[in-house]
């Protein structure tokens, strides 16, 4: 049956119309704010491409390139640590070990607390003074490992991607359990009847086949990790001390587009150079996630 | 009977709802109070105004007022920023803050707080509060080690032994907000460099690589051996908490944050000190600034009764209520202040000892870019602090900072 043209326009154009809008219309107006100087208030002026000269090679580049560089480690943390620790429960999981049920659900909460709520939690768990981890490490003898968390240079950073992996783990969890238990059981106990042992069959069977699933998840937490700006807002704030070591492209644009107290540069036209640049980063593996999930459904 | 008492309520609720409504925006959420005040003491005056006051997150309220001014959803009056060209130029250039001289009368002002909201001649907003920085300390535990208010940097480290070694953490420093650490420097500055030794950094006569500067930045370096354990992880809401409770004996802040700590325990007994001088003989100091103004702006859909509220703020009455609510110094004369000591004291202060050369807020060395404040000390004294830069370090990021552009600190 051949559906008419007026039909398909009139379930299209409302979704097109909101797209445009809210995404399309955005986009390119972020890209012209780019080569403009403008305050958020008064006339916009051209300055072409100074902005991103800026970003790349004046004073404001060393700020762009360390929160570049958090970006990147942020990833590379993320990624082993969901990608792996996933995989190892989403295993023990699928082993229909007692009590799976109740493990599924516990391990995925943490994802239903809303991130606020995170933040405002794990600042009071990550208190220097009275915070429940430092309490915890003092109780069981282990006081010299106290530290002020959220304080030092050195751990901010990956403390907050420890908050981060303890929220997100669940998802990636039931998402790696699902790829699991959709392997033929067939093969698995075809392989113990040959004789493969456990661990045999988890790294020359359950993994290859799972590895699909992995390359998606990756794409999303690179995605991601360049797109991160709330878990960082929640728990160091928008100035992402101390000195900027938990400072990202996210909190580099907030700052810079919306300023506030501490702000180091102010102008919503290099704020909006900061987010074309986030965009170039994050286009690429985006067409590349639409083309793996796209390869993988024509299958 | 009824029909009556219905017809009474209703004519009741008319009046509420057709009272002309004042919107104010801040970033102040202690003030709530006030306008409370402020909204009776206008309806006993025979204003029939109802005033809807909103307070923001400080770090966002200036790109929201911004945004709502020049897309006209903005309220009839704002809290606005001190005068200066990267900041409030623009909103008064492109008139979004209006001027007020024709309306409201400043005589109850002093000259020098004034000048905050001058532009070309004009005075847009009424100045509502003049901040004492200093160091406030817990007056019992002074007076159970027989402490006295030192006279010395010397004396204040020795101070800072005495309660360390009875187990008090002397100083709680919120490192958290980098903002914070900056007044800390600067209300250090105006004390142990002097009012003359910043006159001749204005001037350029010296610049930031004189050895006093960094003297000075090793000075509190070498003092965080008196800080809380991990107090760069701190926030000032920590710090409010832990002071009021008695956690800590001293605490580097501002008069506005004596309000939250007698409410949080109406007990604790507050004593106040300007930063002592290096050597005896010397004077001290405070760090004294003019805190914002309150602003007629474009967007005020109720004129009439928006500038009635601008008025009222330029009388002693709003002072007297705004001083006894906040425990801040009103910046409009002729106030009844609050019977308190530590207020009395920091008034005198603001009076007889504030430093005439600064360099943080309010100074010539955070009107551009890259300036003092938010570019050199705020990361700059996290980083000294951390041990990631040394005092030296932080000297010479100051001089190559702001040597960028202004003229006396060049090629110096």
């Amino acid at each position: 049956m051949k559906i008419k043209l007026k039909y398909i326009l009139a379930f299209v154009l409302p979704a097109m119309f909101l797209y445009t809008i809210f995404v399309i219309y955005p986009l390119f107006d972020s890209l012209r704010l780019s080569f403009y100087s403008w305050r958020g208030v008064g006339p916009k002026i051209f300055v072409g491409l100074r902005n991103y000269k800026d970003m790349f090679t004046g004073g404001f580049s060393k700020e762009v390139f360390n929160a570049f560089s958090h970006n990147i480690y942020f990833f590379a943390l993320v990624s082993t640590l969901e990608l792996g620790l996933g995989f190892l429960i989403a295993l023990l999981l699928a082993s229909k070990i007692k009590g799976t049920k109740i493990f599924r659900t516990v391990v995925y909460l943490p994802n239903m607390i809303p991130l606020v709520m995170v933040g405002f939690m794990w600042s009071l768990f990550l208190h220097p003074q009275i915070g429940l981890v430092n309490q915890f490490l003092k109780v069981i003898g282990l006081g010299t490992l106290a530290r002020p968390w959220l304080g030092d240079p050195n751990l901010a950073l990956t403390t907050i991607i420890m908050v981060n992996v303890w929220r997100n783990l669940g998802f990636y969890v039931l998402v790696i359990l699902a790829s699991i238990l959709n392997i033929s059981p067939d093969l698995i106990e075809a392989a113990y009847i040959d004789g493969a042992t456990n661990w045999k069959i988890s790294w020359k069977i359950i993994f290859p086949l799972t590895v699909p699933t992995f390359r998606t998840l990756l794409i999303l937490l690179f995605i991601g990790s360049f797109n991160v700006f709330d878990m960082i807002y929640a728990l160091a704030g928008v100035q992402a001390g101390p000195f900027r070591s938990t400072d990202v492209l996210g909190t580099v644009f907030y700052r810079t587009a919306f300023g506030g107290l501490g702000s180091a540069y102010t102008d919503m036209g290099l704020g909006a150079a900061v987010t074309v640049f986030i965009f170039m980063i994050v286009m690429p593996m985006s067409i590349l996630y639409v083309y793996l999930v796209e390869r993988s459904d024509r299958r | 009977m009824k029909t009556k008492l219905l017809l009474v309520v209703l004519a009741v609720i008319a009046l509420v709802v057709l009272a002309g409504e004042v919107t104010i925006w801040s970033w102040r959420t202690q003030d709530a109070e006030v306008w409370k005040q402020v909204e009776a003491e206008l309806r006993k005056a025979g204003h029939d105004i109802k005033i809807n006051f909103m307070a923001f997150a400080p770090t966002e309220y200036d790109a929201k007022v911004n945004l709502s001014l020049q897309t006209n959803t903005g309220p009839d009056i704002v809290y606005s920023r001190r005068i200066t060209p990267g900041g409030t130029y623009p909103l008064i250039d492109n008139g979004l803050y209006l001027s007020i001289d024709d309306v409201v009368d400043f005589s109850n002002f002093p000259q020098e707080v004034l000048k905050f909201v001058t532009y070309n001649g004009k005075k847009y907003g009424v100045p509502f509060a003049v901040q004492v920085v200093g160091i406030f300390y817990n007056k019992e535990y002074y007076n159970k080690f027989k402490l006295k208010e030192p006279e010395t940097w010397d004396e204040l480290v020795e101070n800072a032994k005495v309660l360390k070694k009875n187990g008090i953490t002397p100083f709680f420093i919120p490192g958290k907000e980098a903002w914070a650490l900056a007044m800390q420097h600067a209300m250090c500055g105006v004390s142990v460099l002097g009012p003359e030794w910043i006159k001749k950094l204005t001037n350029g006569e010296t610049n930031f690589l004189d050895p006093k500067f960094t003297d000075l930045n090793k000075k509190l370096n070498d003092l965080k051996v008196y800080y809380q354990d991990g107090f760069l992880a701190n926030s000032t809401v920590d710090q409010d908490a832990a002071f009021a409770f008695g956690q800590a004996g001293m605490v580097f802040y501002g008069i506005w944050g004596y309000q939250t700590w007698r409410q949080l325990n109406p007990d604790i007994q507050v004593g106040y000190f300007m930063v002592p001088p290096a050597t005896k003989g010397e004077k001290p100091y405070a760090y004294v600034y003019m805190d914002g103004a309150i602003t007629l702006t474009s967007n005020v859909k109720n004129r009439k009764d928006a500038v009635e509220v601008l008025k009222f703020c330029a009388t002693p009455q709003f002072g007297t209520i705004f001083a006894n609510i906040t425990k801040n110094i009103p910046a409009v004369s002729g106030a009844n202040l609050p019977k308190d000591p530590l207020f009395e004291e920091i008034v005198d202060v603001y009076a007889n000892h504030a430093s005439p050369y600064i360099y943080w807020v309010g100074s010539v060395f955070v009107t551009k870019k890259p300036d003092l404040y938010n570019d050199v000390l705020s990361p700059g004294m996290q980083e000294l602090y951390a041990g990631k830069i040394t005092p030296e370090e932080l000297s010479k990021k100051a001089q190559d900072a702001i040597s960028q552009w202004y003229p006396p600190l060049m090629k110096k």
